[in-house]
């Protein structure tokens, strides 16, 4: 490469290259030979621009790069990022042409600490996603009811120990076939590939289990490699994963069929329990023998009654006869009954009328009665009247005006109204007066006046 | 008939629905006995796929040569120091 560069170089050497070209020649070279890279570094000068974009500098302890997010990714980013900040920035490495100077266009960026596992990680998982190992549609079914299963993980783990635990509590009788693989450090990976290979050429499991318990990210690493998920993938037997690490995924996670938080978990989900299912097959035969039963004695009870209902033709006959007779005595009865009835309220009926003297008779009577008491009765009130009367006139007598004409007073009257007079004034000179007096009365004339 | 081939849930299911038959009344005292004899051989095929099969467990390897073996493997769940711990971690997890 060196030597093209130079020929490239010598056939220029006719005369001076401009600045743009040389900026070019760079920029050229650059897109040829560098991709995109996750750059690790810690954060300096970090500002954001009114803009939105974002521009810091990226440097280590030997040396620094200018670095530019572009607003859409930084809107992307989860985390806020600060100088000191240790982060992992995946970008491309441009030139800046105006200013000849270098510069990384940051597509992504995460804090460091996760480190550069997790970044390994986000790019497997891409790339098998995209190739379609994680398609939902290819998960296979657990079987129901497995009697082998097989299971990949350490010799002498916690994870084997409390998977065998929990599927012989669950079910008793179970052949597990064991295939052992180192789960952690140098060749892990291989040696779990490999068991989950061996375990489909042995063919009689009918489930895997490949798993081991918890660790550390990097205890875990070999669940995130390139091989056991394509050893899952191939399988032919159904794969449960069961990594211990019950927050993160890990890459076997999303290429197993089923995915189990901790193997103890997946022994859980692999089998059903023995005592449910022999409860449950045995409720399901008490059932069966009790509706037979009941279908039995139904029939019995219909049979028993259709046999109770079944009589010889003679009794039948007797029994009709018996019938009939019955009901001519029913008849007979209800007719001399109504007779009787008839009778009593004919009766009744008789006693209810009378004969018309007898009610000339009565009606005389209470009329003589009625006439003695009226006369009685008028009497009577004539008098309580009278005596009303004679009281009444006393106090009438003692009210009268013509008690006071017995002490000397006079009544004089206006002829000419007819009204008493009270005031001079209302008589004219030459009225004529009638003045009363105890006894009698005088005709007068007004022949004068003070008023 | 009952076969042997057929998957336990599916046995299960099967039996369900004979009890459910029975129970509705709708099939002929001849229907009714025949659905409850294929019941009890349900019921003793299940029991039978329950106990079907030997509890053991087996040790894969795979020979330098290629060659898959089987082995007991002497693991009861509460012994962790079986014989065969030897290459790989000892680390307990």
């Amino acid at each position: 490469m060196d030597g093209q560069l130079d020929l490239s170089m010598r056939g220029r050497r006719s005369g001076p290259i401009s600045v743009s070209d040389l900026v070019r020649m760079v920029r050229d070279a650059l897109d040829a030979n560098l991709g995109e890279h996750w750059v690790v570094g810690e954060i300096s000068n970090a500002r954001l621009a009114p803009s939105n974009h974002f521009y810091f500098t990226l440097k280590d302890s030997r040396s620094a790069i200018n670095v530019v997010m572009f607003k859409s990714a930084f809107n992307r980013m989860r985390f806020k990022a600060v100088d000191g900040m240790e982060v992992i920035v995946r970008g491309r490495v441009q030139i800046f042409e105006q200013r000849g100077a270098l510069q990384l266009y940051a597509e992504e960026m995460e804090p460091r600490g996760v480190g550069a596992l997790q970044v390994a990680f986000e790019q497997l998982k891409r790339r098998l996603e995209a190739e379609g190992l994680f398609d939902r549609a290819r998960k296979r079914a657990m079987p129901y009811l497995p009697r082998r299963i097989g299971i990949v993980t350490a010799r002498g783990g916690a994870g084997l120990r409390d998977m065998l635990r929990i599927l012989f509590d669950r079910f008793p009788n179970l052949h597990v076939i064991f295939r052992p693989a180192k789960v952690q450090g140098d060749g892990s990976a291989q040696e779990i590939a490999d068991a989950i290979a061996d375990l489909n050429r042995d063919g009689r499991a009918e489930v895997l289990i490949v798993g081991r318990g918890g660790g550390s990210l990097e205890d875990l690493w070999a669940f995130n490699e390139e091989i056991v998920a394509r050893a899952i993938f191939r399988s032919a037997i159904p794969v449960i994963s069961a990594v211990g690490h019950e927050v993160d995924y890990t890459i076997a996670d999303f290429v197993a069929d089923v995915r189990a938080p901790t193997p103890t978990a997946a022994a859980q989900m692999v089998v059903p329990s023995l005592v449910e299912l022999t409860e449950r097959v045995a409720s399901l035969g008490a059932s069966l023998a009790s509706v037979m039963q009941r279908e039995l004695s139904g029939r019995r009870e219909s049979i028993d009654d259709l046999a109770a209902r079944i009589r010889h033709p003679g009794v039948a006959i007797a029994g009709a006869r018996e019938r009939v007779a019955e009901i001519e005595g029913e008849l007979a009865d209800a007719v001399s009954s109504r007779i009787a009835e008839r009778r009593r309220s004919v009766r009744e009926l008789r006693l209810r009328l009378r004969s018309p003297d007898a009610m000339v008779r009565e009606m005389r009577l209470a009329t003589s009665r009625l006439g003695n008491s009226l006369v009685h009765g008028t009497r009577s009130a004539l008098e309580g009247m009278r005596r009303r009367l004679g009281a009444l006139a006393g106090r009438l007598d003692a009210l009268s005006p013509l008690k006071v004409l017995d002490r000397g007073y006079a009544v004089v009257i206006n002829k000419t109204d007819s009204r008493a007079v009270l005031d001079a004034a209302t008589v004219k000179l030459g009225d004529e007066l009638d003045i009363r007096l105890a006894r009698g009365r005088l005709g007068a004339r007004a022949i004068g006046r003070t008023i | 008939m009952v076969t042997k081939t057929k998957k336990f849930e599916d046995e299960l299911k099967d039996l369900e629905t004979i009890v459910n038959q029975i129970d509705s009344g709708e099939l002929t005292l001849e229907e009714s006995i025949g659905a409850f004899e294929r019941g009890v051989m349900l019921v003793k095929a299940l029991n039978g796929k329950l106990d079907e099969v030997e509890r053991k467990v087996e040790l894969l390897t795979r020979s330098a040569g290629g060659e898959l073996r089987t082995a007991p493997f002497e693991a009861s769940p509460d012994d962790k120091h079986h014989a065969g711990a030897k290459d790989d971690d000892e680390t307990p997890f």
